[in-house]
């Protein structure tokens, strides 16, 4: 197989604390190995990446690529799919269409030329997340994951409501194995049951109907389940209350029960998502304010918490889609655009509505300071992680701006002139002067990422028996002054020099080279031992032959139907 | 001469028989060439047992009569068939759906004989009419075993509980699938194409496997702009390929959805909307309307499954409310709680007043479509009041009319009520894959179908690339029809393009479009000799059961599909050098 030398790269690599230097990258058989352990009697690739930075490729842990609400928002977009025509290249390189609901190749493809080479999926339910997979499997070139929402699952209010945590966490066991995900996904938590029976959405101390325990209990029964499970992810939270002023408390409630959950493993209890939408202070739309500093300030103090931005992206037209199907209703009032909705049996429900962000917006300014506040306010940025919630805030192809941002005042400056002053006479931002490093965005799109998913031997780093994928950009951080010409940032990431893709070369000179090299699907397997998986069986094989108009049998997704999988394998402490 | 309007909707007895003994039998013969009339008409025009039914450019069959009053005077029903279709013009209405329900046609009584099916070929210009048919696959006994939840792909339903009993290679029994499922499984063996075909002068003669796929790739390389057609009832792998194959080739494709549901597509590319799955149906709505749509005849188990039944929210049928809308007397009007019979074609009227009377506006009419004002009135407070309610409709509405501004008006109608209560859709989708195949073709274009590769990226532009105005404009120049009969269910003037142009055509049993093809590939059946997925009508993704190996020397469709594009990609390849 191919072997490929990187030399003369500045690389920067925060699990292995290389900040920079100067060294050389030896790639063989799809692996990093000691350049010494190169066959010369075999073709070697030479790559010269002199005034050049070389990363691993980049771990987008949120981001909407995959599954039946994906696909609604394709089909409520035709306007975009007109704009953005390109044409593929015969015989492999496929058409690309869409902007803000892209193709699944458009998809594989510029997250390759960004240098990004895994991207999870966080929201897909039970029942339908065989179209998901059959999504993440098209898209080309990249690993990826998805996360199961569970929140509003009968079974799971049932089993919360029998008090039996043992059996909730075989159950989540089962639906993680059945569904082939990652991680778990709470969404608005309790808020689709809810929905479903009074068309409202909760608050994190209201009561669910029908079974009276509140959206914290949910949180806490799944956190604690997850820690059970080993998980290497534990479980992603999307707050209750998205898209309400005032929200901001809610999550700092949610975040706050982190220190109530028992924790048996190693590794942060709880990550919340998208914590731009859920941290408005103020009673209304006109008296919003950020609440930026607040949240900084709990994450400081919580040490079990890790949270991703959402960041906004001003000017930019978004699909906003969710499982937040009670927020896409109020959104449809405020916006009167296009509204789909769908109810998903037993297991949730879904929302998109189209938005656009305008720069002018006293709103949608406060809505963009507020990503920007808690990154450069937080002391540990390692628990915060980039991500725009593509495509609900911004699309994923929008993170060199938000790299950008972060990395120089000046960039902040440049577009502050653009947005609503009165908004921004209300935010901390103006006055904060830190920039970030190159080696902070390394750490917090490679190595915090690697590490928030449990993938750290194999992914986020460049040390020996690391996966080859890596990412050099033509940004020469010698040689600029990366916070003045922040421009070289934002083109720079836009579009790598060269990415590597399980060993072999995908891009050159932003251009997709070789597309038909296939990513894994990842998915967890906790074990369950054998008389509680039993136990399990009985309590469920009705629920879901009652609750569900699909077979026990169907709702099974088998390893087959993934293209290429990866199982992690985990030993829970449930024996 | 009076003129009456033609509408050709499914009857059970046409579906099932085109399932089991299949489209050359005495029973869908019968069935698909009878028409019905309201026995006034009949009476008025003295009809015995036989009227001709001429079109407005003037082409005429013979048909058989069956007077009977679920059918409004003025109308004349057929089911979808060939006789249907030769009366069926070119108008598409500039979105591809052609006029099924709304053709205006010309009756009068004869004593002449009913129109052959030869005669009907004929007229749509079938290249050969010698068709080496009545090859059944030879049954042998064996190993008697069952295989449970095996999933039916007939119909948008998939139901996956189907009980199967086998002995060897002979589908016994099947125990849970409708009458049109039974069929379908119990004769899956007859009229199968068990080789591979090249149509030599007007014989079909008998070819290899290599030899046809290389005829196929020199028809698909050789076209300017090649139509590629079908896929709604085979698994979402073969769906991805031909997407795949259309872009290699520059050409087109599209599936059923083009002319029954597309509509449903392009009203949530207007508006969005609101929508549910079967388990909502069945364990919370109170009210249940059915509008356009007639299951008892178009999804069988559709009722039984998710109406009947006891919900966890819901005591079952007598707990809730079931309205029927439509033009003519169904069956299912016959067990609804409340049927509302509408001038047929006027559906948006009844959507839009039942819209006002949420918004509080007067409805000054005194009925709106034939429906009385009162009944407006309470069957929008019905819908105001319930707890959940869902609307299922089906090609009454997109076929019908205004067709897609009857979809978003609708959704909009659902979006209104939304601000009372709980309330969706669920379109009632009719092939069991054709929402996979709209699912797979926007993961992988952005478009749900029609879409066009012309120039190297996908475009939709429905009335240019749309299937129906392709082939009725003359537009492509080769067809690949994969599973389909178009000369079974297109107007005629589509069928009469596919006369003038090469056509390819996969699939496992003899059809009317084999008539037309110039290449025949047999196929496995999905869903019985082959696996993969499909996506049924509420969006649920299914895993399919193979429970039989194709016959010897047959491949899948998605197998098929693989083997064209390595051959094109070479064929091309080598041309470019």
């Amino acid at each position: 197989m191919t072997q490929i030398l990187i030399k003369n790269g500045y690389v920067f690599d925060p699990l292995n604390n290389i900040k920079g230097e100067v060294m050389d990258i030896a790639i063989k058989d799809g692996k990093i190995v000691d350049s010494r352990n190169l066959n010369p009697s075999e073709e070697i690739t030479i790559i010269d990446a002199k005034g050049k930075i070389v990363m691993p490729g980049g771990i987008d842990i949120h981001s909407h690529i995959a599954g039946p609400k994906i696909n609604i928002g394709r089909l409520m977009r035709p306007e975009d799919h007109y704009m953005t025509n390109v044409p593929g290249e015969f015989p492999y390189i496929r058409a690309e269409t869409g902007l803000s609901t892209p193709n699944v190749f458009k998809i594989g493809y510029e997250y390759a030329r960004m240098g990004y080479t895994l991207a999870a999926e966080p929201a897909t339910p039970p029942v339908m997340t065989r179209h998901t997979h059959h999504e993440l499997n098209d898209i080309p070139i990249i690993d990826k994951m998805a996360y199961v929402i569970v929140d509003s699952n009968w079974i799971l209010l049932d089993l919360i409501a029998n008090n039996d945590p043992k059996l909730l966490a075989a159950y989540l066991a089962w639906v993680l194995k059945s569904t082939k995900t990652y991680s778990l996904k709470l969404v608005d938590p309790g808020s689709d049951f809810a929905w479903l029976l009074q068309g409202r959405g909760l608050d994190i101390y209201e009561q669910i109907p029908v079974y009276g325990f509140t959206p914290a209990d949910i949180v806490k029964n799944v956190a604690e389940a997850a820690q059970m499970l080993n998980l290497p992810h534990k479980v992603h939270i999307h707050c209750n209350k998205l898209g309400f002023p005032g929200n901001y408390a809610t999550t700092i409630k949610t975040m706050e029960l982190s220190s109530k959950v028992h924790k048996m493993t190693e590794g942060p209890a709880m990550h919340i998502t998208h914590v731009q939408f859920t941290g408005y202070k103020g009673d209304s739309w006109s008296t919003l304010e950020s609440g930026g500093e607040d949240i900084a300030k709990v994450l400081n103090s919580n040490p079990d918490v890790t949270l991703d931005l959402g960041q906004v992206i001003p000017g930019r037209s978004v699909t906003t889609m969710t499982g937040d199907a009670p927020f896409e209703y109020v959104l449809y009032h405020l916006t009167r655009n296009k509204w789909y909705s769908s109810d998903v049996e037993t297991d949730g429900a879904s929302g998109i509505v189209p938005y656009k962000y305008k720069e002018k917006s006293y709103v949608n300014t406060v809505q963009w300071v507020i990503g920007l506040e808690i990154t450069l306010l937080v002391q540990d940025i390692s628990r915060v992680f980039i991500a725009t919630d593509h495509p609900n805030a911004g699309l994923f192809t929008d993170y060199p701006l938000v790299f950008s941002w972060l990395m120089s005042k000046k960039a902040r400056e440049e577009t502050m002139k653009k947005l609503s002053q009165k908004a921004l006479k209300k935010s901390a931002l103006p006055a904060i002067d830190r920039e970030l490093t190159l080696y902070d965005i390394a750490l917090m799109t490679r190595a915090s990422p690697a590490k928030l998913l449990g993938l750290e031997n194999t992914k986020g780093h460049l040390g020996i028996g690391a996966d080859a994928d890596v990412a050099i950009y033509d940004i020469d951080p010698m040689n600029m002054d990366l916070s003045k010409d922040y421009n070289k940032v934002i083109q720079g990431f836009r579009k790598a020099w060269l990415v590597i893709k399980n060993g072999e070369i995908v891009v050159r000179d932003g251009e997709i080279i070789n597309p038909l090299v296939t990513g894994s699907t990842y998915y967890a397997s906790p074990e369950v031992p054998v008389s509680l998986e039993k136990d399990l069986y009985k309590a469920i094989y009705n629920k879901i032959k009652q609750y569900y108009t699909i077979t026990y049998e169907s709702f099974i997704i088998d390893e087959k139907e993934l293209l290429k999988s990866k199982v992690m394998n985990l030993r829970t402490s449930l024996g | 001469m009076q003129e009456f309007i033609l509408n050709t909707g499914r009857k059970t007895n046409q579906s099932m028989y085109l399932e089991g003994p299949g489209k050359f039998s005495d029973q869908y013969i019968q069935a698909v060439s009878t028409a019905e009339m309201n026995p006034e008409d009949v009476k008025a025009l003295g009809i015995k047992d036989r009227a001709r039914l001429t079109s407005k450019d003037g082409v005429s069959v013979v048909v058989y009569v069956k007077p009977t009053n679920r059918i409004p005077p003025g109308y004349v029903f057929l089911p979808p068939g060939p006789w249907a279709n030769v009366l069926v013009t070119e108008d598409t209405d500039a979105i591809g759906v052609p006029s099924f329900r709304t053709e205006k046609i010309i009756v009068e009584a004869t004593s002449e004989p009913v129109t052959t099916l030869n005669d009907i070929l004929k007229i749509f210009g079938a290249k050969t009419l010698e068709i080496p048919r009545n090859t059944d696959i030879p049954l042998k006994g064996g190993e008697k075993r069952i295989v449970e939840n095996v999933v039916c792909t007939i119909c948008g339903e998939l139901c996956d509980y189907l009980k199967i009993e086998l002995d060897g290679n002979k589908i016994v029994r099947n125990i849970g699938g409708c009458a049109k499922s039974v069929a379908k499984y119990l004769s899956y063996h007859k009229d199968r194409i068990l080789k591979p075909y090249i149509r030599v002068n007007n014989k079909l003669v008998e070819v290899s496997l290599e030899e046809a796929l290389e005829k196929a790739t020199d028809i698909l390389v050789g076209a300017k702009y090649p139509l590629i057609y079908g896929l709604s009832v085979t698994n979402v792998e073969t769906n991805e390929y031909a997407i795949q194959l259309a872009e290699l080739l520059r050409g087109v494709i599209d599936n059923p959805s083009t002319f029954c549901h597309g509509p449903t597509s392009l009203g949530v590319q207007e508006t969005g909307g609101v929508f549910s799955t079967f388990g909502d149906l069945l364990n919370i709505a109170d009210l249940v309307i059915f509008w356009g749509s007639d299951p008892v005849n178009s999804h069988i188990n559709h009722l039984s499954r998710n109406i009947t039944p006891k919900g966890r929210f819901i005591g079952g049928r007598k707990e809730r409310k079931m309205v029927v809308i439509d033009a003519r007397r169904t069956e299912l009007a016959d067990m609804a709680d409340l049927f509302i019979q509408i001038k047929p074609s006027r559906d948006l009227e009844l959507i839009t007043a039942l819209r006002m009377v949420l918004h509080d506006l007067d409805l000054e009419t005194d009925n709106v479509a034939g429906v009385p004002r009162d009944m407006v009135l309470k069957l929008a407070d019905m819908m105001a009041s319930a707890k959940y309610g869902i609307i299922m409709y089906g090609l009454g509405i997109t076929e019908n009319g205004v067709k897609h501004r009857n979809v978003e008006e609708m959704m909009k109608l659902i979006q209104d009520l939304n601000e009372y209560t709980k309330f969706s859709v669920i379109p009632m989708r009719g092939h069991g894959n054709v929402v996979g195949s709209n699912e797979v073709s926007l993961w992988l274009t952005g478009y749900p179908y029609a879409v066009d590769f012309a120039r190297g990226f996908p475009r939709m532009y429905v009335g240019v690339t749309t299937a129906m105005d392709l082939l009725i404009n003359g537009d492509v120049d080769a067809a690949l029809i994969i599973g389909h009969d178009p000369a079974a269910s297109f107007p005629r003037k589509a069928i009469q393009h596919l006369s003038k142009i090469p056509v390819i055509l996969i699939d496992p049993k003899w059809s009317l479009t084999a008539s037309f093809a110039d290449v025949i590939i047999p196929s496995g059946m999905t869903g019985i000799e082959c696996g993969g997925a499909a996506y049924r009508m509420d969006k649920i993704p299914i895993r399919l059961k193979k429970i039989l190996d194709p016959p010897p020397g047959v491949l899948c469709d998605h197998e098929i599909l693989k083997l064209l594009i390595e051959k094109v990609i070479k064929r091309k390849e080598g041309g470019k050098l």
